[in-house]
C-alpha cells in the first residue's frame, strides 16, 4: 500500500488501487481525531464509521493516482492475516 | 524449485477450528414482546442455558437457567412477582441474579448470586450483553434507536428465526464483504459496493438492481427497482440495514435486521426482521403486507445462505480475486470481539475502507441474466 497525505489536513493513510474504480484505504490513526471533516460530522451526530468517504481525502488520492504515485496492483498473498489465525 | 513448481502446487484449505470463546458484544435475543407472555423462556446461548423472564413492571431479565440449589431448570418454573421460582424447590431468583427467598427455609442464602446478562430493549427487540471478561459495555458500544420506531411511520416487525447447525457464526458475518454472492445467492446485481470498518462497526454501502431472470420479493415486485442499502454491524452479531427501494420515482424505505446469537461453537440462531415505512395514504394492512412480502423474499435468500453454510468448509485462507471484498480485513476487525479488551490491537479497529470495482462483474452478470431470461421466454413460447 502507498502512503498518501491528505491535501486538506495532512492525515497520512495507506492506499491501494486494483483498478481505476477500486480503492482501499487503511487509516493509521483514529479517523475522527485525525480528520477535521470527520470531526465536524461527528459533532453533528454522524460518526465516521457510517460515512463512506472523506471527499477531501478522496480528491487527494485522485491527485496522487493521476501523478502516478499509486500504481495499480493485484490482490496478492500473503494476505494481511488477522492475528491468531481466526 | 523454480517458479513453475510453486505455481502448480496444490492449494490446500486451512480449515482452522471454531473458537470456543463467544464474542463480546450485544446480541439480539428476539422480539421483546414475545418474552412478555407471563412465562419464563429458555434460551440456549453462549454455550450456556439462560432463562428470560419479565418482572411485574414488564422489564426483561436474563439469568442462568439452572438453580444454584440443586440445578433445577428455572425456565420450567414460574414467574412469581418480580422473581423466577424454581420448579424443583421453589427457590426464588431475581433479575439481578440474587436468591431472594427459600420459602421453606429459616435462612435464605442472600449472598448467593447466579450468572446474569445485562439486557437492553431497543426498537422492540431484546438484547443481551456478552463479555467473557465480565465487563459492562462502554457507553458508545450500543444499539442505535430507529427514528420514529413505535409510531405509525413503520409497520410492525415481520420476524423470523432459523437454527443453523454445523457452522460457526463467522460465516454469516463474512457475507458483509462478499460482493459476488449477492448475485448467486441473493439474486442481486451490485453496481456499487463499499465496506468501511471502524471501531466496533462494520458497514456495507451497496447499490444494486435485480436480475432479469430471477425476481425476488426484496425488489417488492417493482419493475426496474434500484435498491440502495446501508448496512452496519454494531458489534459481532447485530446488523441493521436501511434499504431504499426506488422505482418509478417512488422510494420505499425499510429497515432490515440480520442478526444471530451463538448457541455453541458450531451452531447459532439466525434471526431476521423487517419493518417497512408506511407511506401517507397507505393503510396499516398494506404496510404489513409489504413487510410480509419483503420478509418472505428475504427468507428464500437467507435459506440459500444457510444451505451454503451447512455444507461448506471453514476456510482460513480464502483464495480471492480483485472483485472479492476484503475478507481478511473483515476477519481482522471481527477478531476484536474474540480477544480480551486489553488485547484489541489498533489494526483491528482503525478505519479501513474498501470500494470494490463492480464494472466487469456487472457487465457479465447482466449478460448472463438476460440470456437466461431470453432462453426461458423462448422455451415458454
Amino acid at each position: 500500500m502507498q502512503p498518501i497525505t491528505c491535501h486538506e489536513c495532512g492525515t497520512r493513510v495507506l492506499v491501494e488501487k486494483y483498478s481505476e474504480i477500486h480503492t482501499s484505504v487503511q487509516w493509521l490513526e483514529d479517523a475522527e481525531a485525525a480528520c477535521p471533516e470527520f470531526a465536524r460530522l461527528a459533532e453533528q451526530g454522524t460518526h465516521s464509521a457510517f460515512v463512506s468517504t472523506c471527499m477531501a481525502l478522496r480528491r487527494s488520492i485522485g491527485a496522487a493516482v493521476r501523478e502516478g504515485r499509486v500504481p495499480e496492483s493485484r490482490f496478492s498473498e500473503p494476505a494481511p492475516l488477522p492475528t491468531e489465525g481466526r | 524449485m523454480g517458479d513453475m513448481v510453486a505455481e502448480d502446487e496444490v492449494r490446500l484449505i486451512e480449515a482452522g477450528s471454531n473458537p470456543t470463546r463467544f464474542a463480546r458484544g450485544w446480541h439480539c435475543m428476539g422480539l421483546a414482546d414475545s418474552f412478555r407472555d407471563g412465562r419464563p423462556h429458555e434460551i440456549k446461548v453462549f454455550g450456556q442455558t439462560a432463562v428470560v423472564f419479565a418482572d411485574s413492571s414488564g422489564k426483561l431479565h436474563m439469568i442462568d437457567a439452572f438453580c444454584r440449589h440443586m440445578g433445577g431448570n428455572l425456565a420450567k418454573g414460574t414467574i412469581k412477582g418480580d422473581e423466577i421460582a424454581c420448579p424443583f424447590h421453589d427457590w426464588r431468583w431475581n433479575g439481578e441474579g440474587r436468591c431472594t427467598n427459600v420459602p421453606y427455609a429459616r435462612r435464605t442464602p442472600l449472598r448467593a448470586r447466579t450468572t446474569t446478562w445485562l439486557t437492553l430493549e431497543r426498537n422492540g427487540l431484546l438484547f443481551a450483553w456478552n463479555d467473557p471478561q465480565g465487563n459492562p459495555p462502554p457507553p458508545h458500544v450500543t444499539i442505535p434507536e430507529i427514528e420514529d420506531y413505535g409510531t405509525d411511520r413503520w409497520s410492525s416487525w415481520s420476524w423470523k428465526s432459523y437454527l443453523v447447525e454445523g457452522a460457526h457464526c463467522r460465516e454469516i458475518v463474512d457475507n458483509v464483504v462478499d460482493m459476488a454472492h449477492f448475485f448467486y445467492v441473493h439474486y442481486q446485481i451490485p453496481h456499487y459496493f463499499k465496506n468501511v470498518f471502524e471501531g466496533h462497526v462494520a458497514t456495507q454501502h451497496m447499490r444494486s438492481t435485480g436480475r432479469e431472470d430471477i425476481k425476488t420479493g426484496v425488489q417488492m415486485d417493482l419493475p426496474e427497482a434500484v435498491t440502495r442499502s446501508e448496512a452496519s454491524y454494531y458489534g459481532p452479531s447485530f446488523m441493521l440495514d436501511t434499504i431504499w427501494t426506488e422505482s418509478g420515482g417512488e422510494t420505499i424505505e425499510a429497515k432490515l435486521v440480520n442478526c444471530h446469537y451463538p448457541i455453541s461453537p458450531d451452531s447459532f440462531l439466525l434471526q431476521y426482521g423487517i419493518i417497512v415505512e408506511r407511506k401517507p395514504g397507505t393503510g396499516v394492512e398494506q404496510a404489513e403486507e409489504m413487510a410480509r412480502t419483503f420478509t418472505d423474499g428475504l427468507e428464500v435468500q437467507f435459506l440459500q445462505d444457510v444451505e451454503i453454510w451447512k455444507h461448506k468448509s471453514r476456510i482460513e485462507n480464502p483464495l480471492l480475486t480483485e472483485e472479492d471484498g476484503p475478507v481478511y480485513q473483515l476477519r481482522r476487525w471481527y477478531q476484536q470481539f474474540y480477544v480480551d479488551v486489553e488485547d484489541v490491537t489498533p489494526e483491528m479497529v482503525q478505519r479501513f475502507e474498501f470500494e470494490v470495482d463492480c464494472e466487469a462483474a456487472v457487465a457479465k452478470w447482466q449478460a448472463e441474466s438476460r440470456e437466461n431470461a431470453a432462453r426461458e421466454n423462448s422455451a415458454q413460447a
